[in-house]
């Protein structure tokens, strides 16, 4: 059904509320594509947060900003790049942080996002790239066979 | 994934020939849904419920195929009916004008004690 | 953080979508415009009413305007502009709508008789939209414009 590779592209200001639309976009796309529900909600929450990021830090709210996201799928390996147009370098947490250490004051509050992409996509790569603006690439691999 | 978007099944309660449709009538579901109604009408079914079920997305290719069963349930004498559709999808079917040629019923239930009903009066 | 957005009209907020033409990736338009009108309030039979024509013009797009050329976009780009949500769906334009099809009202006892009984789809539309517009796009293809205003 699908050969080559397929896929779409969204861009929306950096408003928060707009990564809603952008979390349902990704979600059909994968439910299209043959994902099963539980990977859908991680994907979802992972895309949410990255967009979140986009506007909140990439962007810094600002509206006029806009935010691209690119979804592909090749039969096997699903991609979503979420790239913003701001100037400010998202951190890039290397070991996220625990939510213990967060509560206990040792690390900021902030950064769950991170630590959610990475724990929920298969591959999470935070790209400073060229030009002004990041990209954060999530990755998902189609499971021909179920995980236990 | 797309040709699993609509999953179509067949059962017979009383004299009425029940045709489940669950999930979204659009131009894929078109094979499936013509040789239900198919093998309904070889087994001689009188009247014939279209039972709609998790039906999120009828469109107007969907809207044709059903048009094509009308067409063939006027030809070959037979009563439809159907059931179970969203109130945005009774509107656009009325709209359409399929509700001159088949019964809407809310749910399945309505539509099978009515049709009962009438095949006793 | 700034009240002001210099470039736009501070009232216009705009997303854009770019899909492949095959059937079933119409699915994500309906998908975001519906998740769109649902924060701006509108009811749930809108919502299911924009669903609809926002299929039908992806559909569209996708079959006669694009001719299923997986290659070839559908653009679906949604304005909220106050209390209206603008979509526009444009194609590549390989083919151009028919001005009859704009017009016509199509009958069921007579789609019964044809052997092809579909051509529902812009009628559909138009009826379930509050303004609708079929032109020509800047590109050369066809750009289908449809507002759906919110009622309070």
């Amino acid at each position: 059904m699908h050969n080559g590779q397929t896929s779409i592209e969204l861009i929306f200001p950096s408003i928060l509320g707009y990564e809603v639309v952008a979390r349902r976009v990704v979600a059909t796309f994968a439910d299209f594509v043959g994902f099963d529900q539980a990977r859908i909600d991680d994907l979802k929450t992972a895309v949410g947060e990255a967009c979140i990021n986009a506007i909140e830090h990439g962007n810094q709210l600002q509206p006029d900003l806009p935010v691209y996201i690119t979804s592909s799928y090749d039969g096997h390996r699903f991609a979503v790049d979420v790239s913003d147009t701001g100037t400010n370098p998202l951190a890039i947490i290397k070991e996220p942080k625990t939510i213990e250490e967060k509560l206990a004051g040792a690390a900021s509050l902030r950064g769950m996002g991170m630590m959610l992409m990475a724990a929920l996509a298969d591959e999470f790569i935070v790209e400073p790239s060229a030009a002004p603006g990041n990209t954060v690439r999530l990755i998902w691999y189609q499971r021909e066979v179920a995980h236990t | 994934m797309l040709e699993d978007e609509l999953r179509v099944s067949t059962r017979v309660i009383g004299n009425i020939a029940v045709i489940d449709l669950v999930g979204d009538v659009t131009t894929f579901a078109e094979a499936k849904i013509n040789a239900a109604y198919q093998e309904m009408s070889q087994n001689g079914a009188q009247q014939i419920l279209l039972n709609f079920r998790q039906n999120d997305y009828i469109n107007s290719a969907g809207i044709a195929i059903l048009i094509g069963i009308v067409t063939e349930v006027t030809r070959n004498d037979q009563k439809l009916a159907f059931s179970g559709l969203s109130p945005h999808f009774q509107k656009i079917f009325r709209m359409v004008g399929l509700s001159q040629y088949a019964k809407i019923y809310q749910d399945e239930q309505e539509a099978l004690t009515d049709l009962q009903d009438a095949a006793t009066a | 953080m700034s009240d002001d957005t210099k470039r736009s009209k501070p009232s216009e907020k705009m997303i854009e979508l770019r899909l492949p033409s095959k059937l079933g990736y119409e699915r994500v338009a309906m998908d975001a415009a519906a998740s769109l009108a649902s924060r701006m309030g509108f009811e749930t039979d809108r919502v299911s009413a924009l669903k609809t024509a926002v299929s039908e013009a992806v559909t569209n797009a996708i079959e006669h305007g694009n001719q299923h050329d997986e290659a070839m976009k559908v653009v679906v780009l949604l304005t909220v502009r106050g209390d209206e949500l603008i979509v526009s769906v444009t194609d590549q334009g390989h083919k151009t709508i028919d001005e009859a099809y704009v017009s016509r009202v199509p009958q069921i006892s007579e789609a019964m008789k044809r052997d092809d009984k579909g051509g529902w789809g812009i009628w559909l539309i138009q009826e379930l939209m509050d303004e609708v517009e079929f032109t020509t796009a800047p590109s050369g293809g066809n750009q289908v414009r449809m507002v759906i205003h919110l009622e309070r």
